[in-house]
């Protein structure tokens, strides 16, 4: 690791196409080890019923059998369940990058003022409090509100990631030079524009980052969403895979595909996304 | 704070003078109350939905509420119980000892990926993408998944290689069942470290490490003096993260090893939950008040430890 | 958030399914379209769920006043804390339950006709935990008679008949280990399977379960080594009797899984395996064809002592806030005729629970009736624990090696603790 390391820096600078093939081989290997997991969960959940329930991991599909797929879609009312994850997933990526970018900002620039700095403390602190103290308190005040359903599971998701991401953003924010911000205010711009104009777009990789984190967080979560929402037909993707998670059965092919086909959206969003997620991030490099 | 009606188009001193690092007085003299737009109705939403449950929480912790219907207050039994019981007291030691662990490696492997991934090499983008994948899927698959693996899979390689030490599963074992949730915790969670040390790394100009070469330096020097000062504020970011998020490990938890064998690797989460699901709610809001104080006494810890390193505070 | 979040929902919902495409069935459109009302229902035992999705057409064609909304993803906890509990439901009744019915969460059913058909004493099994006075708050629908499963054949094989006796099994065991048999499968990794198998079948083979836990009730707080009766005194030599079943379980035990064991068993790896009714089928899937018959652990020298471990499999209940009272009484009326609830107990190997129920007749099963029409049966030991104290994990550092006393103590002080602070 060290080796692959080390040797990064003086690469970098001397030829431009030379590549670090020790750096390349040892993250190759170490790539194994993500792929494997990966690999036993599509394998299994290929197999028949018949076939998965010796337990042998590494044994090819045969027959290939689509059955459990089938099985497990119809069962839980795949659809639905998608577009709900859906909607929720969509207003928490939108709400947690523009909401707490919007509060860094302010943090970030008002850092002198007492109040800006301690509510940057307060959110800090809070984000310490263990999710089960406020859960119940939580399910009682959605439900009086009428919030018992995805929009205020979205909304919480945005409110329960808002001290990290403003963490993130802050930290990033503070790599910004002022004096790209002060060109534009004295060529007339109000902070409005400049947040929208300059900040935003500047905040890009960490934007993207924020993004990806919450796109997965509110995609995963099964927690939030069994609790607080009360329509059974309003639930999420998780929470609804979870029946087929529990250990009452040696059906791996069907518990292996209920795996595969909750993990794979995630996975297909983020292969598509990954292009403007990694060049996001690399961004920061040019400037 | 002042209440100075800036015209915002045209207030472009003021703004100068709240730039972070000159240190100014505390009351400068104008701020634009846009800002006030920006961060306080989410403040205002974070206090409804986290603060004052939090609160009520609390309040709970002194009664005898089972989560449903009628209960009393009860004073401070509820905490006097939870400082006799050698449960929990066992629970917060493996808590603390597996958080530690699991933050040091996640982080190690974390930083070292995210240098190797930043390195000029072959495939960056497809090995990215590959190492950052895991972090997609819930906690409970993947520990499904693993647990899969640790009872079937690697067992069985093991007696065919004639390893005895692995021919039983390590989630069998009580003195190795933590590694096994040290294992499947950083290969979860090393991807969002790996990204915001990615997000960090890239920041750093090429000049200084150039700079650095003619001067001579070392690459392990370079690593030890250039790379890692300038990171510094990501790695603190992740180690308080990563502590809170380890402290608060359940789903893998659950799935993996639900606290066994015996009593071994039960978490303080864990008999949080169970118990708030167990009728036992008014009792474990009180165990979680006393965990949350720890959690802050860690992370200020944390924070003075790497004081004027953190890229807040000043 | 947003000005109308519901109306934002509608729109962007109705937009995302019709690209999902499979909507239309399933109607998310309220209770405005076709006039009937929503009952929410809830279900839990996913093994079952088809079967019950099944039911639910049924009803919902037989009546058009009510469409019932099939729920298993609901957490019922949180149901009852915004008091917006399922209508109605079909759940494994425990002691995690009968919190919400000692509170008065559920409604009072003894008006039903269907109430009074329940079996007395089966009616009785649900007041081992605490009722809620005057009220028949909940209808037994199944019951669970467990005991240890065996294979026929290889019983037949080695010439061997079902034990009555503590020295009887013994023998028997140690006939199956010298024929190179695996006795019995050890599935220890789920620490459940531990409660419900070896430790409750012995507690309840000794002591007498009901009255114990009304003694350390009485008792709470004092429960200790000095209390007349506790954890640590009345249960160190069931303990100590459970403990001599271990050395006929197979090696890899401790690393082994429920799902596991049922592969075991109908590839015939041992000759036995303590479960429930509720393995049979999973046993069945392997399709091995191996035959299976179960009988009462004897934990004494007396043949009298015999009994099996029984548990509420289903019932039925209603929540006093249920939306649609009237709607969810049609359903349990639906579910109490016989020819739905015999049928479920048949095909699923549970036993009946009203006075005209038929006996069960499925070979696998059918060794457990006469223990049941008898009352010969006690209720788990390990379901009058808490869920907040972990004695199943308690449980599997005992078989693990940890010395019995200690955990016995502990169980000891959390239960007095427990009472300390109620």
């Amino acid at each position: 690791m060290s080796t692959a390391s080390t040797s990064t820096a003086p690469r970098r600078m001397r030829a431009k196409v030379r590549y670090n093939v020790p750096a390349t081989i040892i993250l190759l290997v170490c790539a194994i080890t993500v792929a494997i997991p990966l690999f036993v969960t599509i394998n299994m959940s290929l197999k028949t019923t018949a076939q998965a329930v010796d337990g042998r991991a590494f044994t090819l599909p045969a027959p290939l059998s689509g059955d459990a797929f089938a099985e497990a879609w119809s069962l839980t009312d795949l659809p639905r369940a998608l577009s709900v994850s859906i909607f929720i997933t969509a207003i928490a990526v939108v709400g947690e990058i523009v909401i707490s970018s919007l509060a860094a900002y302010a943090i970030v620039r008002n850092w002198h003022r007492r109040l800006f700095r301690w509510s940057f403390f307060y959110l800090l602190a809070a984000m310490f409090i263990p999710f089960p103290v406020v859960a119940l308190p939580q399910v009682q005040m959605t439900g009086m509100l009428g919030l018992d359903n995805p929009v205020g599971v979205a909304a919480l998701h945005i409110v329960f990631a808002l001290a990290f991401n403003t963490m993130l953003f802050t930290a990033f924010l503070r790599s910004i030079p002022i004096s790209l911000e002060e060109s534009m205010r004295i060529d007339g711009a109000s902070t409005w524009q400049v947040f929208w104009r300059l900040i935003f777009p500047l905040l890009g990789p960490m934007s993207a980052t924020v993004g990806i984190f919450a796109f997965l967080q509110s995609w995963n979560d099964f927690m939030m969403p069994s609790l607080i929402i009360s329509d059974p037909r309003l639930q999420t993707v998780p929470v609804l895979q979870s029946m087929f998670q529990d250990q009452f059965s040696n059906n791996y092919n069907v518990s292996f595909a209920s795996y595969l086909m909750a993990m794979a959206p995630a996975i297909v969003a983020y292969l598509l996304a990954q292009k403007w997620v990694i060049s996001g991030l690399t961004q920061g490099a040019v400037k | 704070m002042s209440e100075t009606t800036s015209t915002p188009p045209r207030a472009s001193t003021p703004q100068r003078s709240s730039a972070p690092p000159p240190k100014e007085s505390p009351n400068s003299p104008k701020i634009d109350p846009i800002y006030y737009f920006f961060l306080f109705p989410a403040l205002l939403a974070f206090t409804l939905a986290i603060t004052v449950p939090a609160i009520v929480g609390f309040g709970y912790s002194f009664t005898n509420s089972i989560g449903f219907g009628d209960w009393e207050f009860t004073g401070i039994r509820n905490y006097i119980a939870v400082f006799r019981d050698e449960g929990i007291v066992g629970a917060y030691l493996f808590t603390l000892g597996f958080a530690l662990v699991t933050v040091i490696i996640t982080n190690a492997i974390a930083f070292f990926l995210a240098l190797g991934l930043t390195a000029r090499i072959r495939f960056q983008r497809t090995l990215r993408t590959v190492f950052v994948l895991p972090m997609v899927i819930s906690g409970i698959i993947i520990a499904y998944v693993f647990k899969f693996l640790f009872s079937n899979t690697v067992p069985a390689i093991a007696q065919t290689l004639g390893i005895d030490a692995l021919s039983q599963s390590i989630l069998a074992n009580e003195n190795l069942a933590w590694i096994a949730l040290v294992i499947v915790h950083a290969w979860s969670t090393i991807p969002p470290a790996l990204l915001i040390y990615i997000a960090g790394l890239v920041t750093v100009p090429e000049e200084v490490y150039e700079a650095a070469s003619i001067d001579g330096a070392s690459p392990a020097s370079k690593l030890w003096h250039i790379t890692l000062p300038l990171v510094s504020g990501y790695v603190v970011i992740n180690t308080i993260l990563g502590f809170k998020g380890y402290l608060n490990a359940y789903d893998i938890v659950v799935g993996l090893t639900d606290g066994g064998p015996g009593v071994a690797t039960r978490t303080v989460a864990m008999s949080i939950i169970r118990g708030f699901e167990g009728g036992d709610f008014g009792y474990q809001m009180a165990n979680a008040a006393v965990f949350f104080v720890i959690s802050i006494i860690i992370a200020i810890f944390q924070l003075r430890l790497t004081r004027g390193k953190a890229s807040f505070g000043s | 958030m947003s000005p109308s979040p519901l109306s934002r929902l509608q729109t962007s919902r109705r937009g995302l399914l019709a690209a999902g495409g499979a909507l239309a069935a399933t109607g998310l459109a309220g209770c405005g379209a076709s006039g009937r009302k929503d009952v929410t229902f809830y279900q839990s035992k996913r093994e079952i769920f088809d079967h019950i999705k099944m039911l639910l057409a049924e009803l919902d064609a037989a009546q058009p006043q009510y469409r019932y909304v099939h729920d298993v993803a609901s957490n019922l906890s949180a149901g009852f804390a915004r008091r917006n509990p399922p209508d109605v439901a079909l759940q494994n009744y425990n002691l995690e339950m009968s919190r919400f019915r000692e509170r008065g969460g559920l409604s009072d059913l003894s008006d039903m006709e269907e109430a009074s058909r329940i079996r007395d004493d089966i009616k009785d099994l649900a007041d081992w935990y605490p009722p809620y006075p005057g009220r028949t708050s909940v209808l037994p629908w199944s019951v669970a008679g467990a005991a240890v499963i065996y294979n026929r054949a290889i019983f037949d094989e080695h010439g061997l008949s079902v034990p009555t006796t503590w020295s009887e099994f013994t023998a028997l065991c140690t006939e199956l280990q010298d024929a190179g048999v695996t006795p019995i499968y050890g599935t220890f990794a789920d620490a459940w399977t531990l409660n419900q198998g070896m430790f409750d079948y012995t507690l309840g083979g000794m002591i007498d379960v009901r009255t114990f836990y009304e003694q350390v009730t009485e008792i709470g707080e004092e429960v200790g080594p000095n209390a007349e009766h506790s954890f640590s005194k009345d249960w160190q030599e069931p303990i100590a009797r459970m403990l001599e079943l271990l050395p006929f379980h197979q090696d890899d035990a401790p690393a082994r899984t429920y799902n596991e064991g049922n592969t075991a068993m109908a590839n015939g790896e041992a000759a036995m395996l303590l479960q429930g009714p509720w393995a049979l089928p999973e046993i069945a899937k392997a399709e091995t064809g191996a035959e299976m018959g179960m009988f009462p652990l004897p934990v004494t020298e007396d043949p009298a002592d015999l009994k099996i471990r029984v548990n509420i499999d289903l019932a039925l209940w209603i929540p006093e806030a249920a939306d649609q009272p009237e709607g969810a009484r049609e359903l349990v009326k639906f579910f109490m005729q016989p020819e739905v609830q015999d049928t479920y107990n048949v095909d699923f190997l549970y036993l009946g629970t009203t006075k005209d129920a038929p006996p069960a007749t499925d070979p696998r099963i059918v060794e457990m009736q006469s223990y049941y029409d008898e009352a010969r049966y006690y209720m788990g030991a390990s379901q009058f624990i808490p869920n907040t104290i972990p004695w199943a994990n308690y449980l599997q550092a005992i078989v693990f090696g940890e010395k019995p006393e200690t955990m016995l103590a502990r169980l000891d002080s959390d239960w007095a603790s427990l009472a300390y602070r109620a």
